[in-house]
């Protein structure tokens, strides 16, 4: 024991002599959460999407198309949409560089149209390298022609006078006659303003949660999730690059010499899977002390974390420690391992969000490591004790050192 | 030409060795292949929403009008589920209050409850709500229309709303006639990426190893100048690059109708950043010492460059101080191009500043790397 405790020690001093290696790959998840989180963390209260850049092309230049174009100018629509006025192949150049989503057309004779309630039509011409704001300026668009439509209607009589009035020279305007129209067109309008001010039929929107779920998240809440699936990725490639040794001390003949020394291979073996352990548990507890102090991320019972850490981490060693016993020499060891740990990552959620990916990429999750951590830190993080997420680590760990411990005896036996 | 033949003849055995590399598969065909088809399928189900989106209207009115108003919400794109009392489960919900057509008859003001769950889909919940804002926008039209008449007999017969105002969409003209895929997203942006991670890690590796095992400076007893180690060496990293990203191509275009706009241009994209990733990888390679030092390097710097560049997402969520600040990366510049070949049917005037940008980053990265170039340690 003493011996085993030695080469620990000796293995965890030289490892960390040279961590430049270790560093970058504990840099990679606080890097990534940083990236992810401050593009997909909620920003400002009930405003998730930046402001829609849009292009508004006047081929009207008239009456009504001034009105459309002062409708984008009021708060609420200076939130949601960035208008600039153009030509169409401006608007075309915009959506080009990435600088619009949509183009709206208002068409020649726009005004004209509408004062003679003729049918006519706006066109949004959509960015097609954008795959969500153009829907939502098309939708927008669309509520905008219905509300024109009905004010054409209601107003048509008077809309057509002032068609009339747009032809006619002024001296044969026959402004003694507008008395009647005028004094109708005002009744219209009290009418209207009894129906529209206050609005006879609005809507008064709520979000609601189902019984059970979760509270909307906030950005420390994005941090808090992220971090548990990029630790746990870049807890496999930190331990498995601490574990090469394994293979390394074989191939330049150092195990060879060591086993000259009193020290038997059980103790070997046992030492570079204590050390994986122990340095697994360690780097985790790095990362959570990172990403507490620049996230602000909540991890929840630091116990019931640190057993689930203890129990990745052991799961990890067992890992490695039979995968170094299987392979040959260092360069397989180095082209299958990322591979490996890639693909535990992509099917075990550390690099999306599990709720978001196919069924069948979750049912091959169940078979990764970093499935069961990610889920037994949202546990942990809901108060709750990760009992299953424990079992299946430790247990299937337990295994894993069972095969391991065999082989990397009789690959150090040499 | 003799120096030509030399540097081709090394940087040729360098691809050779690297594609007959059994890891070489996996990196370059199974895992981005897992990737395209992950985000291919996220980018379609997230993008796209439910085809049809579910309402549940829960109906207490009394009178005639919640009739009339659920026939102005109805549309191929709205499912209408009328219940009697509030469900447990619904992703949205608008309740018709008992007093609904009473209210309205009176001419009463009143705001109809319209809940969300928060956690369904927000773009199924945007069309909903489009759809409720243009029914309301439809019945208070026609209430105008029918001026300061009783509304209790509106219903007996009234002017019908009249859609003056159409919608067209389209895309720009010359462009894409059909929504692209989410497959039109992620198998660039994959392959962008995975060049990125895979030459860094692979060139830089294999320079580093055979610095250090004194493959480089044996190599140099050969009529080999040190200046053609580095061309060849550099050559060969930008082969494998433009190989792996040909066979993400091939593979999308047999497997998920991959259409690049102009192929040949697409190629020349990738070409160009390839050899900027290329020098990079024999610049970390040249400077590192260690294997794991190289990987994690590369593994940060490509998924810094892959976020940042648009590769992951579409660029058009990102706020726009991160959009200003992914113009650092050379992924954003690859991407850039190649979407205006695809989604803008663009032709080589249109990629101009980004291969000028690309081949100044290519230049530069390559004088650096070629500085740094050793042949020893």
């Amino acid at each position: 024991m003493r011996r085993l405790l030695l080469v620990l020690a000796t293995d965890v001093r030289r490892h960390l002599k040279s961590p430049a290696a270790i560093l970058v790959f504990m840099a990679i998840p606080m890097v990534m959460t940083a990236l992810i989180g401050i593009i997909f963390a909620p920003r400002t209260e009930g405003k998730e999407l930046p402001p829609i850049p849009l292009v508004l092309v006047d081929r009207d230049k008239g009456l009504a198309s001034k009105l459309l174009l002062g409708s984008f100018d009021v708060d609420r629509m200076k939130k949601m949409f960035q208008v600039t006025v153009a030509d169409e192949a401006e608007g075309r150049r915009r959506m080009k560089k990435g600088k619009a989503s949509a183009m709206l057309v208002v068409p020649e004779r726009f005004t004209l149209d509408l004062l003679e309630a003729r049918t006519t039509a706006l066109t949004v011409v959509k960015n097609p390298a954008e795959q969500f704001l153009p829907d939502v300026v098309e939708e927008f668009v669309s509520t905008l022609a219905v509300m024109l439509s009905g004010a054409v209607q209601a107003f048509a009589e008077e809309a057509r006078g002032i068609r009339a009035m747009i032809d006619r020279p002024i001296e044969s305007f026959p402004w003694d006659k507008l008395g009647p129209e005028l004094g109708r067109a005002q009744k219209k309008m009290a009418a209207a303003e009894k129906v529209l001010n206050p609005l006879l039929l609005g809507l008064k929107e709520e979000e609601t949660r189902a019984a059970g779920a979760k509270a909307q998240v906030t950005r420390t809440d994005i941090f808090s999730m992220m971090l548990p699936g990029m630790a746990v990725m870049f807890l496999l490639f930190i331990v498995q690059t601490l574990m090469r040794d394994i293979v390394s001390e074989r191939q330049d003949g150092k195990l060879r010499r060591m086993m000259t020394t009193p020290l038997r291979p059980l103790e070997l073996v046992g030492a570079r899977l204590a050390g994986g352990w122990v340095m697994g548990v360690a780097v985790l507890l790095v990362m959570v002390a990172v990403g507490t102090l620049l996230f602000r991320a909540r991890w929840g019972t630091f116990g019931y974390f640190l057993a689930l850490a203890a129990a990745a981490s052991f799961w990890t060693a067992a890992f490695f420690g039979l995968f170094h016993a299987l392979v040959r020499n260092r360069n397989q060891a180095g082209a299958f391992a990322a591979p490996i740990i890639l693909a535990f990552s992509l099917f075990g959620g550390s690099m999306m969000n599990p709720e978001a990916m196919p069924k069948a990429f979750l049912a091959v999750g169940l078979a990764t490591p970093n499935r069961w951590f990610i889920d037994g830190a949202a546990l942990v993080r809901d108060g709750k004790f990760p009992a299953l997420s424990l079992l299946v680590l430790a247990g299937s760990g337990l295994v894993l050192t069972a095969l391991a411990v065999p082989a990397l005896r009789r690959r150090t036996s040499v | 030409m003799r120096t030509v033949k030399r540097v081709l003849h090394v940087a040729g055995n360098d691809l050779r060795l690297m594609v007959g590399d059994k890891a070489f598969f996996f990196w370059s065909l199974v895992f981005p292949m897992l990737f395209i088809v992950l985000f291919g399928l996220v980018f379609k189900s997230s993008g796209g929403a439910p085809a049809v989106a579910e309402l549940t209207v829960v109906n207490l009115d009394e009178g005639r009008w919640a009739a009339y108003f659920l026939d102005k919400i109805k549309s191929p794109t709205v499912e209408l589920k009328v219940v009697g009392a509030e469900p447990a489960e619904y992703n949205r919900l608008i309740v018709l209050p008992p007093d609904f057509s009473a209210r309205i008859e009176a001419r009463r003001a009143q705001a109809l409850a319209f809940k969300k769950r928060e956690n369904a889909s927000a773009k199924a919940a945007a069309r909903v709500e489009t759809r409720l804002y243009q029914a309301i926008a439809r019945v208070l039209g026609e209430i105008v229309l029918y001026g300061d008449g009783d509304l209790s007999k509106f219903l007996d017969g009234h002017a019908g709303f009249r859609d003056i105002v159409r919608v067209e969409s389209r895309f720009p003209e010359n462009t894409v006639t059909a929504v692209p895929s989410g497959f039109d997203h992620s198998i660039p942006g994959t392959t962008v990426q995975f060049i990125m991670m895979m030459v860094i890690i692979y060139g830089g590796v294999t320079v580093m190893e055979d610095r250090k095992k004194g493959v480089l400076a044996r190599m140099l007893f050969s009529p080999l100048s040190k200046g053609e180690l580095f061309q060849a060496k550099l050559l060969g990293r930008w082969g494998m690059g433009l190989v792996q990203a040909i066979i993400l191509f091939v593979v999308g275009r047999i497997l998920f109708k991959l259409d690049l706009g102009s192929a040949p241009l697409a190629l020349l994209v990738i070409a160009v950043f390839s050899l900027a990733m290329a020098a990079l990888s024999v610049f970390i390679g040249s400077l590192c010492r260690k294997e794991d030092l190289i990987i994690g390097l590369a593994v940060l710097l490509a998924n810094i460059f892959a976020g940042l560049g648009g590769c992951w997402w579409p660029s058009e969520i990102v706020p726009p101080g991160v959009r200003t600040a992914a113009m650092a990366s050379p992924a954003y510049w690859a991407m850039d191009a190649l979407h205006k070949l695809r989604f803008f049917q663009g032709g080589a005037g249109d990629i101009l500043l980004n291969l000028g940008i690309l081949s100044a980053l290519a230049a530069v990265l390559g004088a650096v790397a070629a500085r740094a170039f050793k042949v020893r340690d």
